[in-house]
């Protein structure tokens, strides 16, 4: 877990800047009883969560039927989300699955654009570093296990035991890779987030260690940009693994009409 | 980097949470608002398609009106224009009649005037002869 810090530990001996210090592997450990927790990604999740909280709180306070100021951008987020989560589950059976995958994609997002537009880094902690909470392999790998049982969830709620025929159809020989799927499906998830926010944080860390002023900003602004396609990434791949779970094999379907 | 701890359940848990929390505070009142807005929208629309309607059949009720009686007021004029031209017609020939009546009058009396003139003339014209037949012959005559 340490080489990637032994790595880019020597960069810190030019780290006249405070935000262009580099550290990764190294976390603000709590103990809470006898586990161990990575105090840092908790701080930047309750930041990211309250941001979110104080804008839903803020936005609903006082509705109006002409929405102006924060109703109209919240209500822009959850149409946002709601349209996203109809095109991929479909008109039928999208509302139940919308405010979960809606919180994925704003959880995501949120945390995403923090760790790439709030310098972080100015603020001292004893140990590691201040990032946005995607970028620790925890919170992405807890995500994804949660978008796992979720289309878990809605197979067997949908048809029972009948959900494990998916596995069989259309023939049992694909039965290893069906299998195979429920595992490439949270890991490709997790890591392709954690990967791509992660290497956009060393990218600009890096590039700021070498020339600190305006270079580094076109790889924020991409940086900006790859953080809101992962987020929207996610949430969709999220929706469109509950769908192919409530989907049927045709005769379900008739039946159910 | 890859080290995994109490974190993955514990973020997972908090996610959870939030999800819910925001349920509660975000996703059901938001939605809520989007649909009244847009049960508001449509319902506005009908009533104001079921206006147009209204005000279309309306217009249409008007013009109806409006050419029946137009056209009923060119039936009167056309009447009242065809009355008071047969009016005249008769009111002209009327005067012609009299006229021809008075003149026919009239012609009798001056005839019968220059009858009366001729018979006096006449008359007259006999005396004068005598007289003057008396005149040139009276002497040798006059015995």
């Amino acid at each position: 877990m340490h080489h990637g810090s032994l790595l880019l530990n020597s960069f810190e001996l030019h780290s006249w800047l405070p935000v262009a210090k580099l550290e990764v592997g190294h976390h603000l450990y709590w103990q809470l009883g006898n586990l161990k927790v990575h105090g840092q990604v908790f701080i930047t999740s309750w930041i990211v969560i309250g941001l979110l909280l104080i804008a839903s709180l803020a936005a609903t306070r006082s509705v109006q039927r002409i929405p102006s100021g924060i109703q109209n951008l919240m209500e822009y987020a959850l149409e946002f989300v709601r349209d996203l989560t109809k095109n991929q589950i479909g008109e039928k059976e999208y509302r139940p699955w919308v405010p979960f995958v809606g919180t994925l994609f704003l959880f995501i997002f949120v945390s995403n654009w923090s760790g790439a537009l709030v310098p972080w880094k100015l603020l001292e902690l004893p140990e590691g570093e201040l990032a946005a909470p995607t970028n620790d392999i925890n919170t992405t790998v807890a995500l994804a296990l949660l978008v796992s049982l979720a289309y878990f969830y809605a197979g067997f709620k949908k048809k029972g035991l009948g959900y494990f025929a998916k596995y069989v159809q259309p023939t049992p020989v694909l039965l290893p890779i069906a299998i195979l799927e429920d595992f490439t499906k949270p890991l490709s998830l997790s890591f392709r987030l954690f990967g791509n926010i992660l290497a956009d944080e060393l990218v600009v860390g890096v590039l700021v260690l070498l020339v600190p002023l305006f270079v580094p900003l076109p790889v924020m602004l991409l940086g900006l940009f790859t953080s809101a396609i992962q987020a929207l990434v996610f949430a969709t791949l999220a929706a469109a693994y509950i769908h192919e779970a409530l989907e049927g094999h045709g005769e379900e379907e008739h039946e159910a009409h | 980097m890859f080290d995994f701890d109490a974190t993955l359940p514990m973020m997972a848990i908090q996610f959870l949470l939030l999800t819910a929390v925001l349920n509660v505070v975000f996703f059901k009142p938001l939605s809520k608002v989007l649909n009244e807005r847009q049960e508001y929208v449509n319902g506005n629309n009908t009533e104001a398609r079921e206006r147009q309607d209204k005000a279309k059949r309306l217009a249409q009720e008007y013009a109806d009106k409006l050419s029946s009686s137009r056209r009923q007021s060119q039936t009167i004029l056309s009447e009242a224009q065809e009355a008071a031209q047969k009016q005249a017609a008769a009111q002209v020939a009327d005067a012609q009649r009299r006229l021809q009546e008075q003149t026919m009058s009239v012609q009798q009396v001056l005839e019968q005037e220059k009858q009366a003139a001729f018979g006096q003339l006449e008359k007259e014209v006999g005396a004068l002869s005598q007289q003057i037949l008396k005149k040139l012959l009276g002497s040798e005559l006059a015995h």
